[in-house]
């Protein structure tokens, strides 16, 4: 199988795509939840070591009004910064490097320090000396605090880094679950694929498998193979009874004239015997390339037409086979009348107008009793051209209708092919009429005899 | 010996006649598997030539009926349809030799006479009668190696006599199985042809060969040479 065209893969590789990032998804909106979670701890923190040192601020040990740092109730915090400073700007108290900062009271701002991320609080209080005395003195404070803010992001790593690890883990069981479950769900597929695969020539029985049917989106696919394989059948049934009908109509009339020419070499015969012999073998022989050339001409309408689109008058054509076809008709003692002839252009090749025409005409002669009528009229209402040919016959048996278009089939048996005609006079006919995109149908008339329409498409005359 | 050519294709069927009534043989006709049937139960032929395809009623169940009436007329089947099922279809509904389309004539008439042959239980081509001899490939009767020129109608009737030694059969019987229905006859044109056939074969210091048993028949008997 082609690995770009896999269906299978395509929808694997979808699916976990969308899982992944799902994953990634949620993994990024727990570890900022994580991070506002820590860090507000973190900041609460800062904030209650600042108050701490606020609280730490005293009277000096003095009797000055000064005040003064009492480090000994602060607890102290490994890599802790801390400034203390008073309005005056005198520092009371600080630890490690602090920076150089101007932060708003009560923020907090992150900075480098030696490559170390800090964060610092920034609060500002006072402090009043000997309160509730006249002599009371308001110190202002400020207070500077930091401390390390990477344990927090170790903290954040640690909560979500089990998270991560299910999620992938997850993931990978999904992956095996899906191509396994793909396959299951995709089998039907291959059900109907090794069914569709039996079909051939000898054995064309395609039924669509349950499991295909059972499912919406493969029925449509099931149902149009049924469909075809059973039109691919009957056309293939169609050529190989045809093959069969040509190969009988070929043998019998090959059957004929080998026995006609053995007939007169059996035994010594007269000259006008053996001349009497050779005309009825000529005759036989002329049958037989009459069946050729009708078996050539059908296969050749059944060709895929040429790309120059032909053209005739029509109401030409079928006079001129009206005229043709008196003796015939006078010899039958039937009254042949044509009307109206509208004038008209279709697009089929002059040649196989006549063939149409002619072969209708003779075989609505054929099926007249003597001293009968043949009503041939043509007309047209601008896009179609109606030809009708109707006989006064003995009409057509209901069970011949689906078969009189069909090559080799004679309607009436007992004639046989005794009325001569190889029997694929009509299928001619239609294969000239498909060809023009046009239609001929056999019907009874009310009052009697059968009625041939023939329509065909009206080809504009100047074109 | 009286023939049957059941087919459709007029043409086939007339050459096919033509070539069985030369070679001696009577010929019906029937155009197709309805008349075909009809003809073919009345025992009257000594073979059946049986086309498949045939309009009315199809070859093969013309034949099987034929065996469903016990009929033993032997029937040759001509087809021109492929294939090993058919003709092993056809053998086993009840035909006993088959030819496929085109054939060749002279085959054809070597078949069935064959077949009839057969059927009387006969299989050299020279029937031996007492001390007659009748070479059914020629056409020629010798009695006592002296060869005897008979006409063809006096060979058919001797032939089918011979078929049947020693067994009465009656005028009706050589009517029906020597003529065709397109032969003109009278039932005294039987006696006639006996009358001369007895007359040619009777050559000097021998038995009569044919016995005429009144209102009966006639016999042809094996012990006239003793």
């Amino acid at each position: 199988m082609n690995k770009g065209s896999s269906i299978t893969r395509r929808l694997i590789t979808a699916v976990l795509l969308l899982e992944g990032l799902a994953a990634v998804l949620l993994i990024v909106a727990v570890i900022v939840n994580e991070h506002q979670d820590e860090y507000s701890a973190f900041d609460a923190n800062l904030r209650a070591s600042a108050n701490a040192f606020l609280g730490a601020v005293q009277e000096a040990e003095d009797s000055s009004p000064n005040i003064g740092l009492d480090l000994r109730r602060i607890p102290r915090t490994p890599h802790a910064i801390y400034q203390v400073t008073d309005g005056e700007g005198h520092i009371l108290g600080t630890e490690g490097p602090v920076p150089q900062l101007t932060i708003e009271p009560d923020s907090f701002r992150r900075v480098k320090i030696h490559g170390h991320s800090y964060r610092f609080f920034a609060l500002d209080g006072e402090r009043v000396v000997d309160p509730g005395t006249p002599s009371a003195v308001v110190h202002q404070v400020h207070i500077l605090y930091g401390q390390p803010d990477g344990r927090v992001w170790h903290e954040i790593w640690e909560a979500t880094r089990f998270f991560m690890v299910a999620t992938a883990i997850l993931l990978g069981v999904t992956a095996v679950l899906l191509v396994w479950m793909i396959r299951r769900l995709l089998a039907p597929i291959h059900v109907l694929a090794s069914e569709a695969d039996k079909v051939n020539s000898v054995h064309w029985s395609f039924t669509a498998p349950e499991v295909a049917m059972h499912l919406v989106e493969l029925r449509p696919l099931a149902s149009a193979i049924e469909r075809t394989v059973n039109r691919l059948q009957s056309s293939f049934e169609q050529q190989k009874r045809f093959t069969r009908d040509a190969a009988h109509e070929l043998k019998t009339d090959l059957a004929i004239v080998k026995s006609s020419l053995q007939l007169l070499t059996m035994k010594e015969r007269s000259v006008e015997e053996y001349g009497k012999g050779l005309d009825i073998a000529l005759e036989d022989f002329t049958r037989l390339e009459e069946t050729v050339q009708q078996m050539l001409t059908l296969a050749r309408l059944e060709q895929p037409a040429d790309a120059l689109a032909p053209r005739c008058a029509l109401h030409q054509v079928l006079q001129d086979n009206v005229t043709q076809s008196a003796s015939f008709a006078s010899l039958k003692k039937v009254i042949l009348t044509a009307s109206p002839v509208t004038p008209v252009f279709v697009p089929v090749d002059a040649r196989d107008a006549a063939l149409l025409c002619s072969n209708l005409i003779v075989n609505a002669l054929q099926h007249s009793p003597d001293h009968g009528m043949v009503e041939i009229a043509l007309r047209s209402d601008g896009t179609t051209a109606t030809l009708t040919i109707r006989d006064h016959g003995e009409g057509i048996a209901e069970e011949d209708r689906p078969h009189l278009f069909e090559p080799f089939y004679r309607g009436d048996p007992s004639r046989s092919r005794k009325s001569g005609g190889t029997g694929l006079g009509l299928s001619i006919c239609k294969a000239i009429c498909d060809r023009a995109g046009g239609s001929i149908e056999i019907d009874n008339h009310q009052a009697g005899g059968a009625i041939v329409t023939v329509k065909l498409p009206v080809s504009n005359p100047e074109a | 010996m009286r023939l049957l050519i059941i087919e459709d294709e007029k043409r086939l069927a007339e050459n096919i006649a033509q070539a069985l009534r030369e070679a001696g043989f009577a010929v019906d006709h029937a155009a197709d598997g309805i008349t075909g049937a009809h003809m073919a139960v009345q025992d009257i032929f000594d073979a059946i030539i049986l086309d498949l395809m045939l309009p009315g009623k199809s070859g093969k169940r013309v034949l099987t009926e034929l065996r469903q009436t016990k009929s033993r007329t032997p029937v040759l089947v001509l087809t021109a349809l492929e294939g090993k099922e058919t003709i092993v279809d056809l053998l086993n509904s009840g035909a006993d030799d088959y030819l496929a389309k085109p054939f060749d004539l002279g085959e054809l008439l070597a078949r069935v006479k064959a077949l009839i042959r057969r059927a009387k239980g006969v299989s050299s081509t020279i029937i031996q009668v007492a001390d007659m001899e009748i070479d059914t490939v020629r056409q020629t009767v010798k009695r006592r190696g002296q060869e005897i020129d008979l006409s063809p109608m006096e060979y058919r009737i001797l032939q089918y006599l011979s078929y049947r030694p020693r067994a009465i059969v009656s005028k009706q019987e050589l009517l029906e199985h020597l003529y065709d229905f397109e032969w003109e006859h009278h039932s005294n044109v039987i006696e006639a042809h006996i009358s001369n056939l007895r007359r040619k074969l009777n050559l000097q210091g021998t038995e009569p060969l044919i016995e005429t048993l009144r209102h009966r028949g006639y016999r042809l008997s094996e012990e006239a040479s003793s």
